[in-house]
């Protein structure tokens, strides 16, 4: 059997991030990844925090592809038929190095496996892995088709629903809960047109969350990010609330309405949908997460179940770009002692506890209980919208005190039991 | 007097091409030849008169005996020469495509294959042809005073025919045996159906999973009076269905009243054949796929619930 | 034996896009075609029937098929030669037939040449052809089936009609058809090799060719215009019910009078 040190399974984020690490090690380190190329089978919102990332790969993004650095944040509470958003600019977010940016994962993987193809990795497209080689407890290899191919440590860089951990036996089975399905669609516009209509100055970007009855109830929201040349639209709803729904919603339906309402419409006139995409998202947080290593196994990224939902932003690209770099950091250490056995690999735990990952994946571990509440993803919003609606409407009567309208919507609404024992959740985010 | 020439190895064809020849080699100002090759091809040469040709070149040399690309391209080459031939038209068959561009190198002649279009304009003759896999189409026109195009058949009306006579010149040709030599034809079951032609089309693509569903298809097209058309996986892959029923950029290209495309996603080397159509409806269960652009009607669905209920429809109607 | 595989670099056109009627294939990968790929399975396969058999890979392209030919040595090529001079940049099918003409008689002691039957971006099938007549080769194309009888080919075309039996001595110049065979998948091990195989990557100059005979400059024909065509149709769908939908179908064809009732 044909043997190199390291087999990295998915060309993604966390794979090409573990191989650039190892660039320069004179090991010999392989990727596979099933897609037509790195990036054709990975999708975001999305944008990705560059600020929790220095001390992680902080050479790469002064020349990477990026779409624009975001200087303005938006939250929209949508009720049916009005929204109150909520918009915050700051100048911290406009000064380099510009903490996020929005990015198209196609342009940006693809960039990224040609630089670790040219550190001398190979980065070897359509190749699906079929199955792991043990020899006894330890991972020896992978099975591609008929062939098998062996690696002192394989790295588990296989997306959401990956394979590797299963196989390695890592992973528990899954529950709908801890998933989210995420539809996105590309839409192109003129770069002019979108810094009008967003307000923004040449490069900058910005990014928009909504929440409310664009998803019916059900628990998830909607998107809005500005690249260079063309907007991310799109829905992210939780798959046990939509099997929960009766009658059964379409998430793409969704999209097609969200899309409708007046405060969209009106963003992506004259905009050219380019493309479509659909992604699973792990939101089950820490108590998902399958063992992270084995003998001769690691698993990095998604595959390690490294998503979070945070309500205001859902997170996984810098775990997964921070996570495959610290997988490199120990696989390197590992070949100096020439032991890849899971003891030598708990290191990698120990590096994660210390690292951002772990810290927040712990601090938002309730956070998941939270987003089950479906007052959240409906009342709530639409009252708060109401509210709003009731402050600033001046009608025919004479207008009624302020501090008269605000008691009055908040005690409509808000003032409750079920209300206060929401509030005591909510101190869990 | 400079030439245009006409050859093709199925008189039928040729004829569209003298037929069209003829406005070319009109307002070009050249005479109208074509060429004959081969043992009795002499015989039909008052019919190349009757559409249009002043002259007719025939060649009977043993090395012309059966179509070879070899010989013929030498024939045709010296023809052409000795009589100041510059335009060449031959009909896109398979044999006729790979002759012209062999032709072509032998005059020193840019060549254009394929074409769906050919027209005149400021002097020189503008061709049409798809590319980039079908998805776009080319407009081309060649540099070299020798011009060599293969049209795609149909692509010119037959003219009328006329009473005319024409000059019948034996071709004194100088040719070498060809190299390769056919030992033997397998003729194919073929299929007499004539999809370019038909006036409903129902195609049927992936979507059907083995061949004895195509009984549905079946029901559907007799309940419409349509021909039955299919993509290259159901015919040269799985051989479901004989290759005269392929519509695509390989196969028929069609222009019917009304297609309905079955289970199929769409693919340019396909929609290409249906872009004639005056209506085109696509049944696909998913939603997303490529063919409902290319469609004036869809309906997303799984064909094997909705072709019976259709043909139930179309029955009782 | 010794045989020599034209490939053509093209465009993975699973990702073109239209702007405006533009053809755009920008981020496109590039790949070589699916007959280039039946040409390169079937000299491979010859390789494994006929001890001594070396197969050279030659393709014109762009700079990047450095790259893309590791997918050509990983399935089995022995070595490559490649024309990515910029001065054969946009050569058309004269030019291209031209410097592989040169470059095939550079490589010298030939007995087959392999070439797809056209390639899948312009299918315009003129190389093989017009390199026939330059190497003055006999040309057997559309071929499905190919056999290597000593020094003789034995060789099935698919033609319109029937199926032609066709016997030729070598040298000669074959091209194949997309049913000859199923292209195998590299295996991991080749794919790690294919980059320790020779390739070499001849100049204009080194063919003798100047560079008014290849390139722009030397095309024999010229693209004026390259659009899609106008998409003129409806795309009206129809979702829901069964009933619902077979209904609303059929009456929309019926007002379009498409059922000709």
């Amino acid at each position: 059997m044909e043997k190199v040190d390291v087999i990295i399974v998915g060309g993604g984020l966390a794979g090409l991030s573990c191989a650039y690490e190892l660039a320069d090690s004179g090991m010999t380190v392989v990727v596979l990844e099933r897609g037509d190329f790195s990036g054709s089978k990975n999708v975001t919102g999305g944008r990705i925090y560059l600020s929790p990332l220095q001390s992680y790969l902080p050479d790469l993004w002064k020349d990477a592809p990026l779409e624009r650095h975001v200087t303005k944040e938006f939250l929209t509470l949508l009720g049916e038929t009005n929204s109150t958003t909520v918009g915050l600019y700051s100048d911290r977010f406009n000064h380099d190095p510009y903490p996020s940016y929005t990015i198209l994962r196609a342009k940006f993987d693809r960039w990224l496996a040609d630089l670790v193809s040219g550190k001398g990795i190979y980065v070897i497209p359509e190749k699906k892995v079929d199955d792991l080689i043990r020899e006894g407890t330890k991972v020896a290899g992978i099975k591609s088709g008929d062939e098998e191919f062996g690696a002192d440590c394989v790295v588990g860089a296989d997306g959401v629903l990956s394979f590797i951990a299963e196989k390695a036996g890592l992973r528990q089975p899954f529950q709908p809960e801890h998933f989210a399905v995420g539809f996105k669609e590309v839409i192109e516009l003129d770069p002019k047109t979108i810094e009008d209509r967003f307000g923004l100055g040449e490069g900058e970007g910005a990014a928009q969350l909504f929440v409310g009855s664009l998803t019916k109830g059900m628990m998830g929201g909607g998107f809005l990010y500005t690249n260079l040349e063309s907007l991310s639209l799109g829905i992210v709803v939780g798959i046990h609330s939509l099997n929960r729904r009766e009658p059964r919603e379409e998430v793409y339906k969704l999209l097609d309405e969200f899309r409708e309402r007046p405060e969209i419409k009106n963003l992506i006139k004259g905009g050219n949908p380019i493309e479509y995409s659909a992604h699973l998202i792990s939101e089950g947080g820490i108590r998902i997460m399958p063992k992270l290593y084995g003998d001769g196994i690691l698993l990095i990224g998604d595959a390690a179940g490294f998503g979070l939902n945070m309500l205001v932003t859902v997170r996984g690209m810098e775990y997964a770009v921070a996570s495959g770099v610290l997988a490199g950091r120990v696989i390197k250490r590992a070949k100096e002692k020439n032991d890849f056995s899971a003891s030598s690999l708990a290191h990698y735990e120990e590096l994660l506890k210390d690292s951002f990952i772990m810290k927040e994946m712990e601090g938002f571990k309730n956070s998941l209980h939270l987003l089950e509440n479906e007052r959240l993803f409906s009342k709530y919003p639409q009252a708060i919208s109401n509210l709003f609606e009731k402050v600033m409407t001046v009608d025919g009567g004479p207008k009624e005190r302020l501090y008269k309208t605000i008691w009055q919507g908040l005690k409509k609404d808000f003032l409750n039991y079920q209300t206060f024992k929401d509030w005591l959740q909510f101190r869990r985010i | 007097m400079t030439e245009l020439l006409v050859f093709s190895e199925k008189n039928d064809l040729a004829f569209e091409l003298v037929s069209k020849g003829r406005e070319f080699a009109g307002a070009l100002k050249m005479g109208l030849a074509a060429a004959l090759l081969g043992e009795k091809a002499g015989a039909e040469a008052n019919e190349y008169f009757a559409y249009g040709a002043d002259r007719v070149y025939v060649g009977e040399n043993p090395a012309l005996a059966g179509f070879n690309a070899e010989s013929y391209a030498e024939a045709l080459y010296q023809i052409a020469q000795k009589n100041d031939a510059k335009i060449l038209l031959i009909p896109s068959t398979k044999r006729g495509k790979e002759l012209a561009p062999r032709v072509a190198q032998k005059l020193g002649a840019g060549c254009v294959t394929d074409a769906t279009a050919v027209e005149l304009k400021d002097g020189n003759l503008l061709i049409s042809r798809y590319a980039l896999g079908g998805n776009t189409v080319a407009g081309e026109v060649i540099k070299t005073a020798h011009k060599v195009i293969t049209v795609m058949p149909k692509t010119f009306e037959l003219g009328p025919k006329e009473d005319r006579k024409g000059e019948v010149v034996k071709a004194d040709l100088n040719l070498k045996a060809p190299r390769a030599r056919v030992v033997e034809r397998q003729e194919k079951v073929g299929e007499k159906v004539d999809l370019e032609t038909a006036e409903i089309l129902v195609c049927i693509g992936r979507g059907l999973e083995k061949k004895e569903d195509l009984k549905i298809v079946e029901q559907l097209a007799k309940a419409l009076g349509a021909e039955i058309g299919c993509t290259k996986s159901l015919c040269t892959d799985y051989q479901w269905l004989s290759e005269d029923r392929l519509v695509g950029l390989s196969g028929k290209k069609t222009s019917p009243r009304l297609v309905i495309s079955l289970g199929i996603s769409g693919q340019i080397q396909y929609t290409v054949g249906i872009r004639g159509a005056r209506t085109a409806v696509a049944i696909n269960k998913d939603k997303q796929a490529p063919i409902f652009a290319m469609s004036d009607y869809g309906i997303v669905g799984n064909l094997y619930e909705v072709v019976p209920m259709l043909a139930e429809k179309l029955k009782s109607a | 034996m010794n045989i020599i595989v034209c490939l053509k670099q093209i465009s993975d056109l699973k990702y073109i896009r239209i702007k405006d009627r533009k053809p755009l294939l920008e981020g496109a990968p590039f790949i070589f075609g699916d007959m280039d790929r039946n040409a390169l399975e079937e000299a491979i396969r010859i390789k494994e029937k006929v001890e001594g058999t070396k197969v050279v890979a030659l393709a014109l392209g762009g700079a990047k098929l450095k790259e893309t030919i590791k997918a050509a040595l990983a399935i089995g090529a022995d070595e490559a030669v490649l024309l990515t001079d910029p001065l054969f940049a946009n050569s058309d099918t004269a030019g291209t037939a031209r410097a592989l003409g040169k470059a095939v008689e550079k490589i010298g002691g030939y007995d087959l040449i392999l070439a797809g039957e056209g390639s899948t971006d312009n299918f315009s099938s003129q190389v093989g052809p017009r390199l026939a007549e330059i190497l003055d080769l006999p040309q057997i194309t559309y071929v499905r089936k190919l056999e290597v009888q000593g020094k003789k080919l034995r060789a099935v075309r698919n033609m319109e009609e029937s199926f032609e039996v066709v016997e030729v001595d070598m040298p000669a110049l074959v091209t194949v058809a997309n049913e000859i065979n199923q292209p195998r998948l590299a295996l991991l091990k080749d794919i790690l090799k294919a980059g320790k195989k020779p390739v070499q990557d001849w100049k204009a100059a080194d063919l003798g060719l100047s560079a008014d005979q290849v390139g722009a400059k030397g095309s024999v024909r010229e693209v004026v215009s390259n659009l899609a065509p106008e998409q003129a149709r409806k795309q009206v769908v129809f979702e829901g019910e069964l009933k619902d939908v077979v209904e609303n179908l059929f009456n929309a064809l019926t007002k379009e009078g498409a059922l000709g009732r």
